[in-house]
């Protein structure tokens, strides 16, 4: 197979355990090119991308930013701040006036999930989608994938504990249909508050104490916890959770094994992350950030040559 | 001018002719003739295959007028109350301004003596549907409001529920209440469950919705008043209305046609026609919805027509409006759930019974009475689109489909209105 199923990337539940596949070789081939000297490559020449971020990003839209030019694509970027959302337009007329000037491919971020499906239910272009609100954000869940594949060769027969605040995460949402489609364990772990009172139906395993989650995983994907999207309180304070639910050394150290910790960034240091877990060989953040730009390259040219 | 309908299946359980296939003469605003001869008429329906009943009577509706009289005004609700059979409409106080003086009722009742549809308005039990204090109930009464609500805003003050109930007593008043626990609910935009944990977007859990009933039955019984709650979704809500039915209490309820036939997978697709409050549940509750519907429990079907422009639907999910039309299409949406439960139960729902609550006079089916009817053929396939839609507003789950029912005629009023 040399073609994704899907003329857009809407999220992870939509393509097929090839799809992925087919995503993690071609970013094998895009990683090896990042690291020559000559970064470059033509395959986007011509085509002409949007990046659209109705919500403040730093490193999603860096990554694809780099990822697009990487892959000589032209690039414009568009962001709320700086836009007439905030003069009233709705979301179909402002990417409407992108469009007309003859956009290719549009990535967007959008804080309400579904966002990107109602989009591709009006416009041609394909869409990337680059997080929806609490929904989904398939190419962090394809840039972790992809970074456990590196660290252990496969995915499959893997235990992933996802650890923090499930309920306010499209991180969670496309790592737990990533990992499942690829065939690894699944467990949840979070202050009850944050567990979305049906996660079990997505079928992973729901564990409420931290300690209890590191000893069962072999990899502990350690989200931020979200309080710019807590519209109200789901725990006492930050205090409290990094004493309960925060990760330090001493915890990895009495483990009877080697665990991997990620974490999608940026992370609150000191509070679900201490910093001599983020800052030590346990940790696998940066190669995270770099298989972030390998594996957007892959779902772009994928997504464009589908086009041609 | 006279009208005869020929081999029409009548559905009127207070009738003679109940279940009887007839011919029906209507002349002067009267029910003149029914039998199986064929007296002269200037007009002629051809009734075969189709059923006559009571005009229906629709609960539960908003026009956005006065207010926002380009989603919909009296004019184009009557239009789609008609199209759907209905001749009695109840509306709901939530325009702007709030149903809350006697000039508000004055207002949309002033129509009512050249028309076809009867409004029936509602008074808002609070002022400015806050939840506050209380309106000049009594005055409203009087000035023709047929019962009280907050309408599409759940009473969240439990002591403005006690006080309404106690002090609407004098004159037999009844109270409707959307139940629905304002904080389990607060930024829920579809149900919480499975597809809830699947799309990330916050749900509003059954229990916000059982826990309010529980409420609202606990202060009636200590007020011992009458009280109807509007807009049943859960399995839970069913059983407790049951229970409290049961114990001799003296509460109704309705559920919307549309919580009959849809369930929550159909958020899946992100569409906001399929956003509506309370949300549609899982299959479960539907199928209980229906249960309570042949057991008595729920009392009455409802429209609960709310039109929206597309500037508030066509947008992304959590920032659409919630609620869909739906007056004009009512039956044709049953005629799935006809199959199960049969349209006589249906037309109960949507008479009698929905009649009985409100204390609006239900006249049966016989020579001499008020013709107060609608025409309806169960098979008729029908092409809903923005042609055919009498609303202003478009915001239906079912727009651009073939639907298969369509009401052929309504009278009422000295009036009659063929499709």
């Amino acid at each position: 197979m040399t073609q994704l199923s899907q003329k857009h990337l809407l999220g992870i539940k939509d393509i097929t355990e090839k799809d992925i596949q087919l995503i993690f070789d071609t970013a094998d081939t895009f990683k090896e090119v990042i690291n020559r000297p000559i970064k470059k490559v033509p395959s986007l020449r011509d085509i002409t991308i949007a990046n659209v971020f109705f919500e403040n990003s730093t490193r999603t839209r860096l990554s694809f930013e780099l990822a697009e030019k990487r892959l000589s694509a032209d690039v414009i970027n568009f962001s709320a701040s700086s836009s007439s959302v905030k003069k009233g337009e709705t979301l179909l007329d402002t990417v409407n006036n992108i469009l007309a000037m003859k956009v290719d491919m549009v990535v967007m971020r959008h804080a309400s999930p579904g966002a990107p499906h109602f989009l591709s239910r009006h416009i041609n272009a394909n869409i990337i989608n680059a997080g929806d609100g609490t929904h989904e954000h398939p190419t962090q869940a394809l840039l972790d994938t992809y970074s456990i594949y590196q660290k252990y060769g496969n995915v499959a027969g893997l235990k992933v504990a996802i650890i923090g605040d499930i309920l306010h995460s499209r991180v969670a949402i496309s790592n737990i249909f990533a990992l499942k489609k690829l065939g690894a364990e699944v467990m949840v772990c979070g202050p009850n508050t944050l567990l979305p009172r049906y996660i079990q139906s997505l079928g992973v395993k729901v564990e409420l104490d931290v300690f209890k989650a590191l000893q069962w995983c072999d990899v502990a994907n350690v989200l931020r916890i979200q309080l710019e999207r807590q519209q109200i309180k789901y725990f006492p304070s930050l205090r409290e959770y990094s004493l309960y639910y925060g990760i330090n050394l001493a915890m990895l150290q009495k483990l009877d094994k080697e665990i991997t910790i990620m974490h999608p960034g940026p992370i609150n240091r000191g509070v679900e992350l201490s910093s001599d877990v983020a800052d030590s060989n346990h940790a696998i953040i940066l190669d995270q950030v770099e298989n972030g730009v390998a594996t957007r390259m892959a779902v772009l040219y994928l997504l464009a040559s589908q086009k041609q | 001018m006279s009208t005869l309908i020929s081999s029409v299946k009548i559905i009127d359980k207070k009738s003679k002719h109940h279940l009887k296939v007839r011919n029906v003469l209507i002349a002067k605003g009267k029910i003149e003739y029914i039998g199986t001869d064929s007296p002269k008429a200037s007009n002629l329906i051809n009734g075969k295959g189709c059923i006559l009943s009571q005009g229906l009577c629709d609960l539960q509706a908003t026009y956005a007028d006065p207010g926002l009289e380009h989603k919909e005004d009296l004019i184009s609700g009557s239009e789609a109350a008609m199209a759907g059979g209905f001749t009695d409409v109840v509306l709901l106080p939530n325009t702007q301004p709030v149903i809350q003086k006697k000039n508000d009722i004055k207002y949309l009742t002033k129509g009512n003596a050249g028309s076809l549809v009867q409004i029936h308005p509602l008074g808002a039990i609070s002022v400015d549907i806050k939840g506050e204090a209380l309106t000049d109930m009594l005055d409203l009464s009087e000035a023709g409001a047929i019962a009280f609500s907050d309408g599409l805003t759940p009473l969240w003050n439990a002591d403005l529920l006690l006080k309404s109930l106690q002090y609407i007593k004098k004159i037999d008043g009844l109270i409707i209440n959307r139940p629905e626990d304002k904080w389990l609910a607060l930024f829920g935009v579809i149900n919480e469950g499975e597809n809830s944990a699947l799309l990330g977007m916050k749900g509003i859990p059954a229990l916000a919705e059982e826990l309010a009933v529980a409420r609202d039955i606990d202060i009636l019984a200590y007020t011992n008043g009458r009280l109807h709650l509007s807009n049943i979704s859960t399995e839970g809500a069913v059983k407790l209305i049951k229970q409290a039915k049961k114990k001799g209490l003296n509460i109704s309820c309705d559920v919307a046609a549309h919580q009959l036939v849809f369930d929550d997978s159909s958020v899946l697709s992100f569409d906001a026609n399929y956003k509506v409050s309370p949300p549609f549940r899982t299959e479960s509750d539907r199928k209980a919805l229906i249960k309570g519907l042949q057991d008595g429990t729920i009392d009455a079907i409802v429209s609960s027509h709310q039109p929206h422009d597309q500037e508030c639907k066509q947008l992304e999910f959590d920032l659409a409006d919630f609620g869909i039309i739906g007056q004009q299409t009512v039956l044709s949406l049953l005629h799935n759930v006809a199959e199960v439960i049969g349209w006589e139960q249906i037309i109960d729902k949507l008479t009698y019974d929905a009649r009985e609550i409100i204390g609006l006079p239900s006249i049966a089916i016989k020579e001499g009475e008020i013709a107060n009817l609608m025409l309806f053929n169960p098979k008729e396939e029908w092409e809903y689109n923005l042609g055919s839609n009498k609303s202003k507003s478009q915001n239906s789950p079912l727009m651009g489909q073939t639907l298969v029912g369509k009401v052929k005629a309504v009278f009422n009023n000295n009036k009659q209105l063929i499709f």
